[in-house]
Parts: C-alpha cells; structure tokens; sequence
C-alpha cells in the first residue's frame, strides 16, 4: 500500500459543491485549491480557497471541463490530489487517467470503475451477467416470432421502443397482451419514420416507480459498506429537485434487501471510494438496478445528517490509503432529513432555466437547518452552467417534522433578481401525497393542478400592484410629470 | 401618471393621480384600474424592506428593483411585477408585428443564417440558439428586409433579448 498523505486538493468544479469540499478540507488540515472561470470570480468558493487559479475556454463550461486546464493548476500550485465533485470531469475515466500519469490523486474510483459502471450499457450487462436485478427486457431482435414469444414472457405492462430512438418517440405501453401485435406493429412504423430503423426493444413497464439509491463506501482493501437509502423521487425535467433519508414506507427487510444489493453490486466490482447504486422501486416491492454513479452525489448532506459521517472526508482518506475503520454495524442512522435544491428557474414555465441578478439573496439557518450554498447577493445567474443555486437541508427527529422545518426555512429564503422554484418547493412539501410519503418520479406530472400557483385575491393583487408603482421612480416621483395629456387620462373626479 | 403593471401575465392599469390636492400633506392617490383610487404608502428600508399601504389594508414586504421589473416578497410568495410605459408598450407591440425576433429562453447562438440586408421569406430560419440542450430555429416572423443581427455566433443571451430585426414594413 503507498503512504499517501494528501496535503494539497485542487478542487475541479464551481458553486456550492467547492465550498462543501472546502469545509472538510479545512477540517482535515488539507490546503484547499479552486479553479474558476472569471464569470465565477466573486463566488464564494474563490473567496474560501487557501489558493485561486483562473482558468479560461472557449465557453465557462468548457473552462471547467479542460482536462489540461486541470493538470496544469495542479502543477502550478503543487496540489497533489483533485477532487472533481460531481458533474463536468467527475465520471471522465481519461481524466482519472491523465492524473495517475501525472502523480497526481484522484478523489475518486478507480478509472476501471468509472468505464464500467460509468457506462449505462456496460453497466446493465454487468448486472445482468452476475446476476443482480434488472427490469426484464428483451435482449435483442432477432425476428418477428421470437420478439413475441419474449414479449409475451415478460408480461404486462410491457414498454416498447424504438432500439435507436430517444425523447420519449416511437413508445408505447402495451397493458393487454391482446394489443402486443398491433402496438409492436405500431412502433416499428415510427421507428422507421423518426429514426431510420425499423428495430425495436421491449421492456417491463414500472408504473409509478420510485428512485431509491444507496450511498456505498469502499475502501482499498475491499471493505464495501453502506450508508442507507435515499427517496429521490421527486423530479422534473429527469432531475431530482427534493431527497430525503430514510425512504418514507419501507419495510425494514426491503430496506435492508436493496442496501445489500448495492452493496454486492460495490463489491463484485472491486468499488474504491464513494459512490451511489440507483435502483427502480416498484409499487409491488420489486427493484431494478438503474445505474451507478462514481462519484458524490448532490443529495449526498442528507446521508450525512442522519449517519453524522462526513463522505467527503471518507472519500480523501481512502484516496490516501486509509482503510475504514469502522463496520457495517457502527453505522445508525436517527432522525429525518430532506434536501430541497434550489433552482433558478421558472416553476410557472416547464421549469425552464431562469437568470438575472441576485438583488436580495436570504438563505434560513437555525437549528436543523444546513445551507450548502455557493452564491452571494449581486452575483449574476447566467445560462452558462446548471441553474442550481443552493441545497437546503433540514434534519429533525421523524419525517413530518423534518417537512414542518424544510417549509419554514424556505419561508426564511428569499430570492428576488431572478425566478427561483422557492414557492414550488414549499407547495410540493404542503402536498397532502408527500405528506403521506406516496412519491414517484410521475409526481409532479400527476399532480400538477394542486401544485399551480394558487390564485392572489383582488387585496393581495392591490398591494402587490401599489407596492411596485410606488417602487418606480418614474412612476412616483412627481420630478417625473408626464404631460398632461397623460396624466389626464386617470381622470377619476368624474 | 399611468402605467401598466404586469403580474403572472395579467395586465392592469394602475394611476398614481397628480394635482389631487393631497401632494402637501405627502400622500399619494393610487388608482388600480377603474377603481375609486386609495391613498397609498410605501415605506421600505435600504434592504428593501418595509410595509405598504393602499387604503384600509398593508402588508409586510421585501422587495428589489432592476430596469422595469419589481421583485416582491410578501404573502409568504415571491412575485415579479413588469412595470410598461403604455407609449413604448404601443411601439413595441407595433416592432413585435413587423418584425422582432426574441429570445424565448436565456442560452447561446449556435448559427446564424442572415446577414443585414438579406431579404428573407416569413418561415425562413435566421438563427439557431441553444437553451437546456435544445436546439431552437429562429424563423422569419414575416417576409422582409434584414435590419440588424443582434449577436454573433457564441454569445450568450437573456430571456426576451432582441435576436434579429427586421426593417419597418414599407407603407401600403
């Protein structure tokens, strides 16, 4: 085993997951390094780090996604490891790679790990070939006859796709097997018209899924161990905007049967350092491997508030070596804890990306209450990264607390400058179905009624309309005077 | 002096009223649509926060201005409010029809098809933007002459920003 000791991490991201990184760096004694394009020059994370370095691309995203751009601030600055945080280079095996020729640790698995479990369909046959659970679907297709009779095996509800297809194009739920001729029939017809290619796939259909992940643990010496689940069901556009530990509704034996899963999928992978295992839930108790994510998650302060176990120390010390010095048993879990990712974007509007200028920038606190942020007031959200601006999380002692504190903190959040889904957060916590913990992916879709904006009374509507005339200047300042052909058409005397 | 307020796409007419005899004693008439106008506070600190006033009733409120847009903060909700002047609202509303081609989203411009000068047919891209992954054709609101091409290809833009213009129709 080499003697690593790690005195200097050079972190390869931006916002709030660099400060979180930072913290722990600091309590580690480790110097901590933050690369950053100018348009992040006022952020937070650049004003925390022991050590800046710009760095430039074609486009700030592309900045952060230079792999040269990387090596040479670790060169520059002498950082002997790189945490890359999640997202930009963080599941990029070549990166991973590029640093082991330089001497230079990675904060993170091994490249081997990332290309395979990194990889979707590398992954899934993985799973398959070693015997872990997978949706059943048909391998390939190999003739009318044979579709069929597989097909007919899997049973309903049955999912069909264009093998080549995407975007939701040439699907079709089949739920009478009757209609499996004419649906397959069907979506050959599409596949051929959108894709070019007449091939299509099936697969069990999961309605009402649930996504539930385990937080796994690695060390170098084979030790896998896990830190409990995480309910991330609620999303929209495909991304989780609220998770939580535990997963409201589990049994103990299904709770525990899924861990071990992820845990042996860890395992039979030879899995170093942190990573999460994703599996399907349905509502019949069966679960599906999904994928498995290499790195740390977002959502990872949830695990972190009901263990008391901080991941991203766990992760720098098996990078140096260290073994985990603890066992499967030493790790309980009390209490609840929510995170709500907070987003610039338009909740009114498909949930489309939102930028402006941060004016008023108020994030809660007290007790119970984390803020893992990585903006400040006057700074500008462009369209150039992920609108997420900060995670809040909350933890109390059981669930219904937990929702009762998550919705006063964002009653204590206030961003104005740019539109944020702060309102949205507090209706779906408000939510009867999430009260009672009856969460899938298709939440937001299902209930997208109770979760509009509900409507402002004529008073409320007044208030609202007078405070922003008298906030005008050009509109109350008599200096302003309009002629008076203008002001007189408020001719109210009559 | 009146101006039209905008909230969650509803447009109301709002008046603060001149030479009400009221000016002296510091207060101000507020007239919301056709309704009997209501004298109106607003007192707010450095932060931005503060009460209103308007009439009988008041609330506790945060708010912040940039440009034309008010962001508020009361009822437990955060609303942004557009403040329109009704002359340049007239105007614009005219250029939306003869021919100014918006941003629907923020994001970056991939391609540009037009220069100035090109005469181009309504349904004809002249640019290809890129927000959230997508790629969007910006097409010819109408036949015309190209006015002015408001970005180069890369840069990045706002929501509502003015991509492309066309000339003002000739008179008929």
């Amino acid at each position: 085993m080499q003697d690593t000791i790690i005195k200097k991490v050079l972190i390869a991201n931006r916002g709030e997951i660099v400060c979180r990184i930072l913290r722990s760096l600091r309590n580690m004694g480790i110097s901590g390094v933050v690369v950053y394009h100018p348009i992040d020059a006022d952020s937070p994370a650049v004003q925390m780090a022991d050590e800046t370095v710009e760095i430039d691309g074609d486009t700030p995203v592309a900045a952060y996604l230079s792999v040269e751009n990387i090596i040479s601030a670790c060169q520059k600055t002498g950082a002997d490891a790189v945490h890359p945080g999640f997202g930009f280079l963080a599941e990029n095996a070549e990166f991973a790679k590029r640093l082991a020729e330089e001497e230079i640790l990675f904060i993170g698995p091994s490249p081997e790990s990332i290309e395979l479990m990194g990889d979707k369909i590398k992954a899934r046959s993985f799973c398959l070939s070693n015997g872990f659970p997978l949706a059943p679907a048909i391998s390939g297709d190999e003739g009318e006859e044979s579709f069929l009779d597989q097909a007919r095996q899997i049973g309903v509800p049955l999912l069909i796709k264009a093998a080549a297809g995407g975007g939701g194009k040439g699907m079709h739920i089949v739920r009478e097997i009757e209609d499996l001729e004419q649906a397959i029939g069907i979506a050959r017809g599409e596949a051929l018209r959108f894709f070019g290619n007449d091939a299509v796939y099936a697969e069990r259909y999961v309605e009402q899924p649930r996504h539930i992940e385990v937080q796994v643990l690695g060390d170098n010496y084979g030790k896998v161990i896990h830190l409990g689940e995480r309910e991330c069901s609620i999303q929209r556009r495909f991304q989780k905007i609220i998770e939580e530990t535990p997963a409201p509704g589990l049994s103990n034996e299904l709770r525990e049967n899924i861990c071990a899963t992820a845990v042996e999928i860890a395992e039979k992978t030879g899995y170093q350092n942190a990573g999460t295992v994703e599996f399907l839930l349905a509502p019949n108790d069966e679960f599906y491997f999904l994928e498995m994510n290499t790195r740390i998650q977002v959502e990872h302060p949830v695990t972190e508030m009901v263990t008391g176990i901080d991941i991203v120390e766990m992760q720098i010390r098996i990078a140096q070596g260290e073994a985990i010095n603890f066992s499967q048993t030493d790790v309980c879990s009390k209490g609840h804890a929510i995170e709500l990712r907070l987003y610039a974007e338009d909740s009114e509007n498909d949930f489309l990306p939102a930028t402006g200028t941060l004016l008023v920038y108020d994030m809660p606190g007290g007790e119970g209450v984390r803020v893992d942020n990585g903006f400040r007031e006057g700074m500008t959200i462009t369209s150039a990264f992920d609108p997420m601006l900060a995670k809040l999380i909350v933890y109390a002692q059981d669930r219904p607390k937990a929702i009762e504190r998550a919705i006063k903190a964002l009653d204590h959040t206030i961003v104005l400058g740019v539109s944020t889904n702060i309102d949205y957060l507090k209706r779906l916590l408000s939510h009867s179905a999430y009260q009672a913990g009856l969460v899938n992916t298709g939440f937001i879709p299902q209930y997208a009624n109770d979760l509009a904006s509900p409507s402002l009374s004529d008073k409320q509507i007044n208030l609202l309309l007078a405070a922003a005339a008298l906030s005008n200047r050009d509109f109350s300042d008599p200096a302003f005077k309009l002629p008076e052909i203008h002001a007189s058409i408020g001719n109210w005397r009559n | 002096m009146r101006r039209q307020i905008d909230l969650h796409n509803n447009h109301f007419e709002v008046t603060v009223l001149e030479k009400s005899g009221f000016e002296r004693f510091g207060k101000k008439l507020l007239q919301i649509e056709k309704n009997a106008p209501q004298f109106v506070d607003l007192a707010v600190n450095e932060t931005g926060e503060g009460t209103i006033q308007f009439g009988k009733q008041s609330t506790s409120i945060k708010m912040a201005v940039k440009g034309e847009t008010v962001f508020i903060h009361a009822f437990n909700r955060i609303f942004s409010l557009n403040i329109i002047d009704p002359i340049e609202h007239a105007a614009s509303k005219v250029g939306g029809r003869s021919g100014l081609s918006r941003a629907p989203m923020p994001g970056t411009v991939v391609d540009i098809n037009v220069v100035e000068g090109d005469q181009v047919k309504k349904g004809e891209p002249m640019m290809t933007i890129e927000s959230m992954k997508m790629l969007t054709v910006i097409k010819a609101p109408r036949d015309g002459e190209v006015a002015q091409v408001h970005l180069e290809s890369g840069q990045t833009f706002e929501k509502n920003r003015v991509l492309v213009t066309l000339a003002e129709e000739e008179e008929l």
